[in-house]
């Protein structure tokens, strides 16, 4: 019993501990002209939801409500932006040549469809992130629009 | 009680801390805010600016249909060794191999590395780099995917390669085929160094779906 005791103190400790380092948060004051949302015409619902469910780890602005800022879901959190903005960052999204655009575009369909984004780890903590199947299909219809015009 | 001191002081630590780091966080977050609201306004202006600047203009002329390439293409041997490996990796898919396919993106990023592109200027040069760009992540992807997603950069690969060809030419003879399933049924092109049908995009599946559409050299 008492070393179920110690172990959870120490855990405690740990947990405590552990919220004392820092962590670099992806936040910018500019929304960059070359941005996604600026770049297209995006109608206000599928804004809306790029915007919760993709713009935390593909863009240079993560919204930090308190349990992302929590570790150590701050450090998981931080690993995917930087993945995430590696694949596919919306903020800079007009340096892209429209070679790579459609080719993102692509990508982001079959992610949805295959229901690999966003991603269920994430969906876990952000419930709000998740899409529903009527807004998947709006967003891959869009985007499907969006990709045939370039 | 004196285990219940401990715990309460634990207690009040835990609590001490998650609220000092919230407080500043929501301090930061207020900021963010403000900083947003004039963001969104100044990004205003810079959008209709944006509508005359250069950028877009260059991001038109740069908006043109993939290439067609021509029967007859320039004779080039330069190409060669991207051309192999991209038949390489489309051989994989047609074997359904994930490994075989893996390997074939490994070889076609070193291709990419070894081409000399000095002889390159201009807006060949340019255009060469945009297609490098996107080949270089759709083989990299290639490199690190199940087979659905290797399948699905295979087509992306593919405009890329058919461009490539365009743009710089190929000494090789090569079959430019189409597939009308492919890409949910929109219908995809790939290239092939043998006349046969032999289908990429599905494999053992429905290996002789396609057709031949154009013969290159």
């Amino acid at each position: 019993m008492k070393i179920v005791k110690i172990i959870a103190l120490a855990l405690l400790i740990a947990f405590v501990g552990i919220q004392f380092i820092p962590t670099t948060r992806n936040q910018s004051d500019v929304v960059l002209k070359t941005d996604f949302m600026l770049v297209n015409d995006v109608p206000e619902s599928i804004h809306k939801k790029l915007q919760v469910s993709c713009y935390d780890c593909h863009s240079n602005n993560t919204a930090y409500p308190w349990y992302n800022k929590v570790q150590p879901i701050a450090w998981f959190l931080e690993d995917h932006i930087k993945e995430g903005k590696s694949e596919l960052n919306f903020s800079e999204w007009d340096n892209y040549s429209n070679r790579r655009k459609k080719s993102k575009l692509k990508s982001i369909i079959s992610q949805i469809k295959d229901e690999e984004m966003p991603l269920s780890s994430y969906t876990l903590i952000h419930g709000n992130a998740k899409l529903s199947e009527s807004e998947k299909e709006l967003i891959i219809k869009w985007i499907d629009n969006l990709r045939d015009s370039l | 009680m004196k285990k219940l001191k401990v715990t309460t002081g634990i207690l009040a630590i835990v609590f001490i801390v998650l609220s000092v780091t919230s407080c500043k966080d929501n301090k930061k977050e207020h900021n963010n805010k403000d900083g947003h609201h004039t963001e969104m306004k100044s990004d205003d202006h810079s959008k209709m600016d944006h509508d005359n600047s250069d950028g877009h203009h260059d991001n038109q002329s740069s908006k043109k249909e993939s290439r067609t390439i021509e029967g007859n293409v320039q004779k080039n041997a330069a190409t060669s060794p991207i051309i192999d490996a991209y038949i390489q990796i489309k051989n994989g898919l047609v074997a359904d191999s994930k490994e075989i396919t893996a390997k074939g993106g490994m070889v076609l990023l070193v291709a990419f590395s070894k081409f000399d592109m000095t002889a390159l200027k201009g807006d060949t040069h340019k255009e060469y780099m945009e297609i490098l760009e996107s080949a270089k992540e759709q083989a990299e992807h290639v490199v690190k995917s199940p087979i659905d997603h290797q399948r699905e950069h295979f087509e992306t690969l593919s405009t890329d390669v058919n461009d490539l060809i365009a743009l710089l030419g190929t000494e090789k003879t090569l079959y430019q085929d189409f597939c009308p399933m492919a890409n949910n049924n929109k219908g995809a092109y790939w290239l092939s160094e043998v006349k046969e049908i032999k289908n990429p995009y599905f494999g053992a599946k429905m290996m002789k779906c396609g057709s031949v559409k154009k013969q290159i050299n």
